[in-house]
C-alpha cells in the first residue's frame, strides 16, 4: 500500500506526458490525493494493510504529518480543479504543471514515509527541486527571482544538513546507519561533541527548508510568487516534512541525554522568527507576503514548543495540525482575492466584503483562526506552549512570546481589516466585481472544509487522533 | 601521495578566490572533479567493483566533465566572462582564504586525532572548502560564480564524507549524485533565463522583491 503511494504518481506522469489533457491531469491529481488521503485513514481502521518496508513507513511518529499532507493535498487538489480553469496557458504548460506538482507531492510524501535520516534528506533535496518550477511559474521577473533564491538558497542549506547527516556518522562511532531507531535506541553511546556539532548543521540546514529565522529570507519571496495551490502546499505541508527530521534527530538527541544545547538553539530560533515576523509583518506592502511571514512566526512556534517539551510537545502537534489547515485555507483564499483584484497589492484591495462576501467571510475566519481566536484550535496549542513556559518558569520568555504575538496579530489584523471593510470605490473595485463570475465553487468549499475542521478540533478532539497525538509525543 | 592531492585540492580554492575570470573558475571545478577522483582511486578505494565505478562516474565524469562542460557552455551562451566587482580586493581574498585553510587543518589537528576513524588532512581541507565557499558566494558579484562557489561547496562536503574512513550508505551517495547533477542543471537553465530576462548576470538585478516596496 504504501509503495501505491509512491510509484502512482510516476505513472500519473507519464500519462500526462503522453495524453497533455488539462482535465485528465486534474482528474489524476484528485485521484491520486484521494488515494493518499485513503493510505492515512486505512493506519486507523487497520495498519496490517500498509507492510511498511525497511525504508519506509507509516508510524506513530510521522502519522500525523502524513495525515495533514493527505488533506491540505486533497483539499488544494479540489481547489486547483477550478484554479486551472482560469490559467489561460497551452496544454504543454499545464502538463508541466500537473507532473511537478505531483512529483512535489510525492517528494514530500517519501520524506514523511522514510524511516532512514539519508532517504529523508533526499526527497526534501527533491522537493527543492520539484518546488522550483511550480514558483517559476508565472515566468515573470518577479517568479524567477523567488524561484532562484529559493533554489539556491535551500540548496545550500540542505547541503548543510548533510555535513550535518556525516557528522552525526562521526558521532555514531561504530555504528554505520542512519535508520532512525538505530540512531534513537543507540544514541547513549554516540559522542557528544560530534553529536551537538551535528545537531547546529542539521537543524540549520532543514531550518532553511522549514522557514526558521535567521535563515527564512527564501520564505516569503517564495510563498508570495508562486500560484496560489502551490503557496498553500509549500506553507501548509513543505515546512512540517522538513520540521519532522529535526523532530527525529532531536529525539535522537533526548535518547542520548544531551539536549540542553540543542534547546538553547530551538529557543533562539524560534523567538527571532517571531521577531522577524512582527517586524516585518508591519512593513509589507504585499498580503502574500504578509501570510508568508506568519508561516515564519508559526515555525517559530512550533520549534518553541519542541524545545520546551513537556505539555509543550502536545501543543506542538497541535499547532501543527491547526496552522497547516487554517493556513492552506488561507493562501486558497488570498488566491481567490488575487483572482478579482488582478494584484497582490494590499493597497489596492478594497471593499472585499462588497466585491465577494464568501471571500471577504474566509479571509476574516482564516485570520481569526491563525491568529488563535478561539475556539481555534491554535489557541489550545498556544495555550500549552504559554503553560509549559510558566510551569518551566520561563516568565520573561512567556511575556515576550505574548508581547510578539500581540504586534503580530494587530499587524495582520489592520491588513485584514482594512482589506474587508474599507469601502472606498475605485475601478479596480468594479472590475473585482466582474470577476467574481471566475470563481468556481470549488474555490470556496475547500477553505470551508479546512477552517471548520480547524475549529472544531478547537472544541472537540475525536478519538483516533487524541490517541495519535499522545503516541507521537510518547513514541 | 594522498595528502598530497588533499593539499592540492586545497590550494584550487585559493586559486578560486583570486581570480575573476569566470572559464577559470570552470577549469578549477575540473581540476577538483580529477583530484577527487585520485584521492577516490589511490587512497579511498573501496572494495566492491560496484562502488568504484559508482565513485568514478561520480568524480570523474559528473564533478571533472559534465558541470564544467555545461557551466562553461552556459557562460559561453550567456557572454559572461569576468566577476570584476567582487566587494573585497584579490589581495585580502588570498589572506581571507588562506586563513581559513590553515584554520581548518590546525582545528582537524588539535580535535580529530583522538579519533581514529578520521583523516585530519582531509577533514581539515574539506571543512576549510566549504567554509571558503560560503564566504566567497557572500562576496561575488555574479550569478555565474554563486554557482561555481555551490559547487566547490558540494565537491568540499564530498570531501569530508571521503575523510570519514567508513563508508556512507551507497544509498545517500547516489542521493547526492543525483540531487548535485539536477540542482546544477536547474541553476544553470536559471542562470540562461535571469540573463534572457534582465539582460546581466548581476546578483544585485535579484533584488527587486522587498517588503517596504510595492511589487506586483
Amino acid at each position: 500500500m504504501i509503495s501505491l503511494v509512491l510509484v502512482l504518481p510516476i505513472i500519473f506522469c507519464i500519462l500526462m506526458f503522453f495524453a497533455k489533457n488539462k482535465t485528465l491531469n486534474n482528474i489524476l491529481i484528485t485521484f491520486y490525493s484521494i488515494i493518499h488521503l485513503f493510505l492515512g485513514g486505512s493506519y486507523f481502521i487497520n495498519p496490517a494493510i500498509l507492510s511498511n518496508s525497511e525504508y519506509f513507513s507509516l508510524n506513530s511518529t510521522n502519522i500525523i504529518f502524513y495525515l495533514v499532507l493527505s488533506i491540505v493535498f486533497f483539499l488544494v487538489s479540489i481547489y486547483n480543479n477550478s484554479y486551472t480553469k482560469n490559467l489561460e496557458f497551452d496544454n504543454k504548460k499545464m502538463m508541466h504543471y500537473s507532473t511537478m506538482l505531483l512529483v512535489f507531492v510525492l517528494s514530500m510524501t517519501g520524506g514523511i514515509l522514510s524511516n532512514n535520516l539519508g532517504l529523508a534528506w533526499i526527497f526534501i533535496e527533491a522537493t527543492t527541486l520539484a518546488s522550483a518550477y511550480l514558483i517559476y511559474f508565472n515566468k515573470t521577473k518577479h517568479s524567477i527571482e523567488a524561484a532562484w533564491k529559493y533554489v539556491f538558497i535551500c540548496s545550500i542549506g540542505i547541503a548543510l544538513a548533510f555535513v550535518g547527516i556525516i557528522l552525526l556518522t562521526i558521532a555514531e562511532g561504530s555504528l554505520n546507519s542512519l535508520n532512525y531507531s538505530d540512531l534513537i535506541s543507540l544514541a547513549p553511546n554516540f559522542n557528544h561533541f560530534w553529536l551537538n556539532v551535528s545537531f547546529v548543521f542539521i537543524l540549520f540546514g532543514m531550518g532553511t527548508k522549514m522557514g526558521l529565522a535567521p535563515v527564512h529570507f527564501w520564505l516569503p519571496d517564495a510563498h508570495a510568487q508562486s500560484p496560489s495551490p502551490i503557496s498553500a502546499l509549500l506553507s501548509a505541508t513543505l515546512l512540517n516534512c522538513a520540521f519532522l527530521v529535526i523532530f527525529n534527530v532531536y529525539k535522537v538527541m533526548i535518547s542520548a541525554n544531551c539536549i540542553a544545547y540543542a534547546k538553547i538553539l530551538l529557543l533562539v530560533m524560534g523567538f527571532l522568527s517571531l521577531f522577524v515576523t512582527s517586524v516585518f509583518l508591519y512593513h509589507t506592502s504585499n498580503y502574500k507576503r504578509m501570510l508568508a511571514y506568519s508561516s515564519i512566526e508559526n515555525v517559530g512556534i512550533l520549534a518553541i514548543c519542541l524545545a520546551l517539551g513537556g505539555v509543550a510537545y502536545v501543543g506542538m502537534f497541535l499547532h501543527l495540525i491547526g496552522h497547516s489547515l487554517i493556513k492552506a485555507a488561507y493562501f486558497l483564499t488570498s488566491g481567490n482575492i488575487l483572482e478579482l483584484y488582478q494584484t497582490k497589492k494590499i493597497k489596492s484591495i478594497k471593499a472585499l466584503g462588497v466585491v465577494d462576501k464568501k471571500t471577504a467571510w474566509l479571509w476574516i475566519f482564516s485570520f481569526l483562526g491563525i491568529c488563535a481566536f478561539p475556539p481555534s484550535i491554535l489557541f489550545i496549542s498556544e495555550f500549552l506552549a504559554i503553560k509549559a513556559m510558566i510551569i518551566q518558569k520561563h516568565y520573561f520568555l512567556c511575556v515576550l512570546f505574548l508581547f510578539l504575538l500581540t504586534i503580530i496579530l494587530f499587524a495582520m489584523a489592520k491588513v485584514v481589516f482594512t482589506m474587508v471593510f474599507d469601502n472606498s470605490q475605485s475601478k479596480r473595485v468594479e472590475d473585482a466585481k466582474t470577476n467574481v463570475k471566475k470563481l468556481g465553487c470549488s474555490m470556496y468549499y475547500p477553505q470551508i472544509l479546512l477552517l471548520v475542521m480547524a475549529f472544531v478540533l478547537g472544541i472537540y478532539i475525536p478519538k483516533f487522533l487524541d490517541v495519535a497525538i499522545i503516541a507521537a509525543v510518547i513514541g | 601521495m594522498v595528502n598530497g592531492l588533499i593539499i592540492l585540492f586545497g590550494l584550487t580554492m585559493l586559486y578560486l578566490s583570486t581570480t575573476s575570470r569566470l572559464i577559470a573558475h570552470t577549469k578549477v571545478l575540473f581540476v577538483q572533479g580529477i583530484l577527487l577522483f585520485l584521492i577516490c582511486v589511490s587512497g579511498f578505494s573501496h572494495a566492491s567493483l560496484a562502488a568504484i565505478i559508482f565513485l568514478t562516474i561520480e568524480t570523474l565524469l559528473v564533478k571533472a566533465i559534465l558541470i564544467p562542460g555545461f557551466l562553461a557552455k552556459v557562460l559561453k551562451k550567456t557572454k559572461t566572462n569576468r566577476d570584476t566587482d567582487a566587494n573585497i580586493a584579490h589581495f585580502w581574498c588570498l589572506l581571507i582564504s588562506s586563513l581559513i585553510l590553515f584554520g581548518g587543518l590546525m582545528f582537524s589537528m588539535v580535535h580529530i586525532p583522538s579519533l581514529s576513524m578520521i583523516n585530519p588532512i582531509c577533514f581539515g581541507v574539506a571543512l576549510s572548502t566549504i567554509i571558503i565557499s560560503l564566504w566567497l558566494i557572500t562576496i561575488k558579484r555574479k550569478i555565474i560564480s554563486n554557482v561555481v562557489e555551490f559547487i566547490t561547496m558540494e565537491n568540499g562536503i564530498f570531501l569530508l564524507s571521503l575523510s570519514v574512513a567508513k563508508q556512507m550508505p551507497m544509498l545517500v551517495n547516489i542521493g547526492v549524485l543525483l540531487d548535485v547533477f539536477i540542482a546544477i542543471y536547474i541553476l544553470g537553465l536559471f542562470v540562461s533565463q535571469i540573463n534572457k530576462e534582465l539582460g546581466d548576470l548581476d546578483v544585485a538585478h535579484l533584488s527587486d522583491l522587498k517588503d517596504c516596496e510595492n511589487n506586483d
